[in-house]
């Protein structure tokens, strides 16, 4: 397992090479002048100049390029054009805002996505299944952005239950602050887990041993979760990876529209900004979040399902 | 009713934690003792004022920081007799306007125990933002500053400026600071720990919220009567109006596009709007390198094409009219029936037709154009692609990015540039900046934002620009100024499209206790009052 690990990661480092390659040229290719967008329009060719100096911009960039990678390989992404502080420092500080988001819209969406999945395979083509088609229609069809507004007017503005912006302070002002986003973002992934656990559920119901385990008298709640639920564990994981991984972009906008602190909301201000020190930086630390994601998602198919070799 | 153990746990953390939502909601919306502004911008850059290039830091350096002279709350000074002594008590300037000399206040005070402001920290305010400062380009006319004693300092120009207080005392980038704080912390640290005299010291820095500020008790002026302020950076322009509207910020900056005044008053009737005149100055510049709009009678077509008064009208209540580049109360501004005839360009989309067909274009003609995505950037030029687009001049307009507009622009690749920019009310600075053959745009990015290469294509202002910059006489200046105007509308290498108000939408709890009419895009709270 340790070595299945290991050669994982290793494999992951072109990736991230390539993350990083095209990053850097997307960046260069981008119409807009990171001095200008730092100076203002006002400044002086020499302070441009100096800028660009300070920065490193006024060198080939193929030196840009080779110190840019030699700058990620000393983790030192160099610092933002706009304040001057370390990349690494910002992006420290505003992680732990998106992971938090993340895993807590996470825990609701799949603790309410599977147990009204469960619902509706149990009930089909009845009314909670009905109900659940509906729901998963409504989560597939608004944007996050949209509900994010819709949630904001309705309980924080009229309400006035949650507050409005920010990330809080101390980790009960966080939780109350992390409340209203994460549901954002959750009921979305409830509408897309629920799915596939009744997807799932559907189908792993209509096995011989769940035919088995009914005929030898196994009540109804050990047939669906015991044979039925933790057989369609392996496809239900496959969904809630790639639903985290959703998760992950979409507070991007949740970032925005909560104005909760984070690395989506420092990315989009980075990129109007054109900083490119914390637009590589940032983009980088997404890519090794989706990475790392991924490889957790394999290493939990090995346990859920022992069948599936380490190759 | 009998309670189980469990219920009864679940119900007091029930309580426990709607109690503390209440308490919190509460807090933020009616702390009678703290000023809360959203800001629209995603997080603070800089409290150094020597230093700030984000429009919105300014809001806590305005409460931090004070500079020799500064104009009564809520305006601009106009003439120079209208500057009140501040960290200066008095001034005087010799005959040729080339020394003055201010005698600075006894007993300032820097925040945080930092001792008495002198004419030391005054000379280094002034030397660091000549050196590196933000307004460098400004402050390139002063030659020395040196200080005659503990109390007076003497600034020498290299050439005359009947506008010095203006020009470059009474500016954000030469607040005084302090230089023992600088000397202590270093450079880098005072960027986030700033030391001022202001009535407001800062007490937070924190780039993924904003800043945090608190009444400076040993200030030498009135105390501020509300003990705390917060700007909180809120760029999305939806959480900000929602941050307002549920009383989470007493006030927030404006979104400059048509109709929000009203759409806002629509959701709470109450709210305040403090607006400048005149705010931004909005200039579209000609490229006069591009066939046809070298040619006058195509530039005179597209005066008479587009509606001037209807620009700023759709802009309302925040848009203004100008007749030719300044405001009419600024230094050099006009009233159109002050402009002869022939440069009052009243709106006429026959004459513009008329004129179109005398210079070749009978049926009109196709170009292409660029504009900003931002919402008073585009908004305008969307109207302004209507008009011309009436007389027969079919702008094909390219809507983008507004970092790479920018770029662009300042890389020549504009036909009918618009700009938008602050001016205080000394007309030569946008001359300077937007006129010069100076200040050329060069294909190369090194030049200015001169976009219609005024002066090099076509002969320019650039000796009544002299001449108005090196009078000794105020009176001569103003004169100067009025010649380069009434050039301008003959020549038409710019148009003053309109002008749009800097805008805070307040709420009625707060009371800044003065009126703004008019200044820089920010305002002191130490005359503020608010009511829980």
């Amino acid at each position: 397992m340790a070595r299945y690990f290991l050669l994982r990661l290793a494999d992951a480092i072109p990736t991230i090479w390539l993350v990083l390659t095209l990053v850097f040229i997307a960046m260069r290719i981008l119409p807009g002048d990171p001095a200008i967008a730092a100076l203002g329009d006002m400044a002086l060719p020499e302070q441009l100049a100096a800028f660009r100096h300070k920065m490193g911009l006024d060198v080939p960039l193929w030196q840009q390029y080779i110190n840019f990678l030699i700058g990620v390989l000393s983790l030192d992404f160099g610092q933002s054009y706009m304040n001057g502080e370390p990349v690494l420092n910002l992006i420290a500080a505003n992680l732990p805002y998106t992971i938090e988001l993340t895993v807590a819209a996470m825990v609701i969406g799949v603790g309410a996505g599977v147990p009204l999945g469960v619902l509706a395979a149990t009930h089909r083509d009845r009314l909670p299944d009905s109900g659940m088609r509906l729901f998963s229609l409504l989560g597939y069809a608004i944007p996050d952005f949209y509900l994010g507004a819709l949630l904001l007017i309705g309980f924080a503005l009229n309400l006035g239950w949650f507050p409005i912006n920010g990330g809080g302070d101390g980790f009960v002002d966080r939780m109350y602050h992390i409340a209203l986003p994460a549901l954002t973002l959750a009921l979305v992934k409830a509408a897309f887990i629920g799915r596939l656990t009744r997807t799932a559920l559907l189908e792993t119901l209509g096995k011989d041993y769940v035919r088995t385990a009914r005929a030898k008298g196994a009540r109804e709640p050990r047939v669906i979760y015991r044979h039925g639920l933790r057989n369609a564990l392996l496809p239900l994981s496959t969904g809630m990876g790639l639903s985290l991984l959703a998760t992950l972009s979409g507070s991007v906008a949740v970032e925005l529209v909560f104005n909760r602190p984070g690395l989506g909301r420092m990315l989009i201000q980075a990129i109007n900004e054109r900083d490119y020190g914390i637009i590589q930086g940032g983009v980088v630390v997404f890519a090794l979040l989706v990475l790392l994601i991924n490889l957790v998602m394999d290493l939990l198919y090995i346990v859920i399902d022992p069948r599936i070799r380490v190759k | 009713m009998n309670l189980r153990r469990r219920q009864f746990l679940e119900l007091s953390a029930a309580t426990a934690a709607v109690s503390m939502l209440g308490t919190k909601f509460a807090r933020a919306a009616s702390d009678p003792d703290t000023i809360r502004i959203g800001i629209a911008a995603n997080g603070p850059r800089t409290s150094d004022p020597n230093y700030t290039t984000q429009g919105g830091d300014n809001w806590a350096t305005e409460q931090m920081y004070e500079q020799l002279v500064r104009p009564d709350d809520g305006t601009f000074a106009t003439t120079p007799d209208q500057y009140r002594p501040t960290l200066a008590t008095e001034w005087s300037a010799s005959p040729d306007a080339k020394t003055w000399t201010f005698k600075l206040r006894q007993g300032v005070q820097f925040h945080k125990g930092f001792g008495e402001m002198t004419s030391e920290d005054v000379v280094f305010s002034f030397k660091r933002a000549m050196a590196d400062g933000t307004n460098k380009p400004i402050l390139s006319n002063i030659a020395d500053v040196v200080a005659n004693g503990p109390y007076e300092v003497v600034i020498t120009l290299k050439n005359s400026d009947v506008n010095l207080l203006g020009t470059s005392i009474f500016l954000n980038n030469t607040a005084i600071v302090s230089k023992k704080a600088v000397d202590q912390m270093g450079a880098e640290k005072f960027k986030t720990d700033a030391v001022g005299t202001g009535p407001y010291e800062l007490t937070r820095f924190d780039t993924k919220w904003g800043t945090a500020l608190k009444r400076h008790e040993t200030y030498w002026g009135e105390k501020a009567k509300v003990a705390k302020v917060e700007s909180v950076y809120i760029a999305d322009t939806t959480a900000r109006t929602l941050a307002l509207l549920s009383g989470d910020v007493d006030m927030i900056e404006a979104v400059r596009a048509p109709g929000w005044v009203d759409s806002m008053l629509q959701r709470d009737s109450t709210l305040q709007f403090d607006m400048t005149s005149p705010g931004s100055f909005n200039t579209l510049h000609i490229n006069l390198k591009r066939k046809p709009f070298d040619n006058i009678k195509v530039r005179q077509a597209i005066m008479y094409a587009i509606d001037r008064h209807a620009v700023a009208e759709a802009m309302k209540p925040m848009g203004g009219f100008t007749a030719d580049l300044q405001p009419e109360f600024f230094p050099g501004g006009f009233k159109t029936e002050d402009l002869p005839p022939e440069l009052q360009y009243n709106y006429d989309p026959e004459k513009a037709k008329t004129l179109l067909a005398e210079a070749g274009f009978p049926d009109g003609f196709d170009f292409e154009s660029n504009v900003s995505q931002r919402e008073d950037y585009a908004s305008i030029m969307l109207i302004v692609q209507e008009q011309l687009r009436a007389v027969g001049m079919r702008m094909n307009l390219h809507i983008g990015d507004h970092t790479a507009y920018h770029a662009d622009n300042q890389h020549d690749k504009n036909t009918l540039a618009l700009h938008s920019s602050s001016y205080p009310p000394i007309p030569t600075q946008l001359y300077t900046q937007q006129l010069s053959t100076r200040a050329e745009v060069k294909p190369d990015g090194s030049g200015g934002i001169n976009y219609s290469h005024y002066g090099v294509v076509i002969p320019g202002i650039d000796d009544l620009l002299a001449k108005a910059l090196q009078a000794t006489d105020y009176n001569a200046y103003v004169d100067y100024c009025k010649q380069i105007e009434l050039q301008v509308l003959r020549d038409l290498p710019l148009i003053g499209m309109s002008t749009l108000s800097f805008t805070v939408a307040r709420n009625a709890r707060l009371d800044l206790g003065y009126k703004v009419k008019s200044g820089y895009a920010r305002w002191r709270f130490h005359h503020a009052t608010k009511k829980a």
